[in-house]
């Protein structure tokens, strides 16, 4: 390393100061490779904000596993004790609650308000009445237990016996799925950004040509000539970052305020809560990054002075 | 004494057809004041940009400030390119930069702290009277006017060596007499200076030693000997 080679402090500032105003001056392209970044990364975080809330919902009915015990629209009375009977002769499922048919379409109608007129319409309560069991997680996942629900199947009344776990389970996939459509769709935009933003780099270093040839007749090192371009990609890919999540968190906001309420459970989920400050700093990083490499590939590829 | 410019056997081509330099060899000793002349495609221009290596001889060697050119590395060049204070024909000024912000870009370069940009810029400017323009826009100035921002850049930083090519080719002649006095003066204070240069008058006047360069050949090689003339006195202080 030549003894000078390392750059003075007085130039950083400088790099800023004239990646701003390269910024300033071309407007329209900046704008261009901002808004690029600004979609790919708000494509990025509404998957990963679908994948958080359905994950919070995961975690919600992770701690214990519900089996649902639906009984036959027409079970006696009879029929239903005599569930009531075996349920609380058997341990593992003592912790229950009757649902009746009344409660069943109350709770329909809290959680599908818009759907509550159609209810209203049927001639009578299509909810069948059910057994709502707690079960120990430990517990739900054991043989012994299996055999049990597989009595249980067999009793007289009982209509269908779901177990949450299951759903918990698709649920978990389904999250996996998004997660992974995020990053494929994530990835692919952020490449095209980053490449946007080589392109408009490549176009800036191409006004400055003139510049940056005088530049180095009158001794600027390449870092020196190069770094305000690095800058310019980084701040391009740092704003889009920073566009994208203020448009997500109005997305967000419009969505938790003007869907949420009306459709209820289903966008209750997902709009429970925001992205945590982890996931939001990994967007941040992840446009300053698509930025950098963007802008590295443009400096590295219009190489040095040939002499 | 110690040459600062050496050139060595230098050749320069272009293309098989096209040769700027042929078999070129002189040198240049620390602390003297040369001219550089010739007819226009003489080579003048090739030979200074071999100076600053902005290109490399195709023969010979080119030894500047005891670095040889040819063996330089790449990474050395613009640690090489500060020590030399160059004066383009066309000025090279950037335009959307001030003419403060272009003198202050090049100590910028060299790392000087921007609380002495303006003092520094403002005296490099005094020197070439400009320091009323501290906040013009090339544009705005006339040509004479550029160069001498242009000289004003070359020597903020008082350079080991001045290379300066046609400085006075834009410039009426009281300006010249001033502008030579500013390269004399750069020259006391034991910067080596190499002026090309169409001025016949200025040369013969000069007292100083003149390379002639003629289809890319030096063809003579002479100090000057002035004629007691006014002129001459007022810019170098030779004659009775």
């Amino acid at each position: 390393m030549h003894r000078d080679d390392a750059l003075p402090k007085t130039t950083f500032p400088y790099f800023f100061r004239e990646a701003a105003r390269r910024m300033w001056v071309s407007k329209r392209t900046s704008f261009v490779a901002v808004a690029m970044i600004a979609i790919s990364l708000f494509i990025v975080g509404a998957f990963l904000l679908v994948a958080e809330n359905l994950g919070r919902a995961v975690a919600q009915a992770g701690g214990k596993s519900r089996v649902n015990i639906y009984l036959t629209t027409d079970a006696t009375q009879q029929q239903i004790a005599s569930v009531d009977g075996w349920l609380a002769a058997h341990h593992d499922f003592a912790a229950r609650r009757f649902i009746s048919k009344e409660i069943a379409l109350t709770r329909f109608r809290t959680y599908f308000a818009n759907l509550s007129d159609v209810v209203g319409q049927l001639d009578e309560n299509p909810f069948p009445a059910s057994f709502e069991c707690e079960i120990a997680p430990a517990v739900a996942q054991s043989p012994a237990f299996a055999q049990q629900a597989k009595e249980l199947r067999a009793i007289a009344g009982i209509d269908e016996v779901q177990f949450d776990w299951e759903w918990v389970e698709k649920l978990k996939k389904l999250i996996n799925l998004v997660n992974l459509a995020g990053i494929i769709a994530g990835g692919v935009l952020a490449i095209a950004a980053a490449f946007t933003i080589a392109n408009v780099i490549r176009l800036t270093m191409l006004l400055y040509r003139e510049e940056i040839d005088i530049m180095r007749l009158v001794g600027a090192t390449e870092r020196m000539i190069r770094g305000p371009f690095l800058i310019e990609g980084i701040l391009q890919g740092f704003i889009g970052a920073a566009v994208a999540i203020a448009l997500l968190f109005a997305a967000f906001l419009a969505g938790r305020n003007f869907l949420a309420p009306r459709y209820s459970l289903l966008w209750s989920f997902l709009f429970n809560g925001f992205l945590p400050w982890r996931k939001l700093l990994a967007l941040l990083a992840g446009g300053t990054l698509a930025g950098f490499l963007g802008s590295w590939l443009s400096v590295r590829e219009s190489g040095e002075e040939r002499v | 004494m110690t040459p600062v410019i050496h050139f060595y056997h230098v050749t320069k081509r272009f293309d098989q057809y096209s040769t700027a330099l042929h078999d070129v060899t002189f040198h240049i000793e620390k602390g003297e004041f040369v001219f550089l002349t010739g007819a226009s495609g003489a080579g003048k221009s090739t030979l200074l940009k071999l100076i600053l290596r902005q290109m490399q001889p195709s023969d010979g060697q080119v030894v500047v400030n005891g670095r040889n050119l040819k063996s330089m590395k790449r990474s050395q060049l613009p640690f090489f390119r500060r020590e030399i204070g160059m004066v383009f024909q066309d000025f090279k000024l950037i335009e959307r930069m001030t003419v403060f912000e272009n003198l202050s870009f090049i100590l910028t370069v060299l790392g000087i702290p921007p609380r002495e940009h303006k003092k520094r810029a403002y005296g490099a400017l005094r020197a070439v009277s400009l320091h009323h323009k501290l906040n013009a826009y090339p544009l705005q100035l006339s040509g004479g006017e550029q160069q001498r921002i242009a000289i004003a850049r070359a020597l903020i930083n008082e350079p080991l060596v001045i290379v300066a090519d046609e400085p006075t080719g834009n410039l009426d002649p009281d300006l010249t007499q001033e502008i030579v006095q500013i390269f004399a003066e750069a020259n006391l204070r034991g910067s080596t200076v190499l002026i090309a240069t169409h001025d016949r008058e200025l040369i013969e006047q000069s007292g100083r030693r003149v390379i002639t360069l003629d289809h890319g050949r030096i063809t003579d090689e002479k100090v000057a000997t002035p004629p007691r003339a006014p002129r001459v006195e007022s810019i170098f202080g030779i004659g009775g």
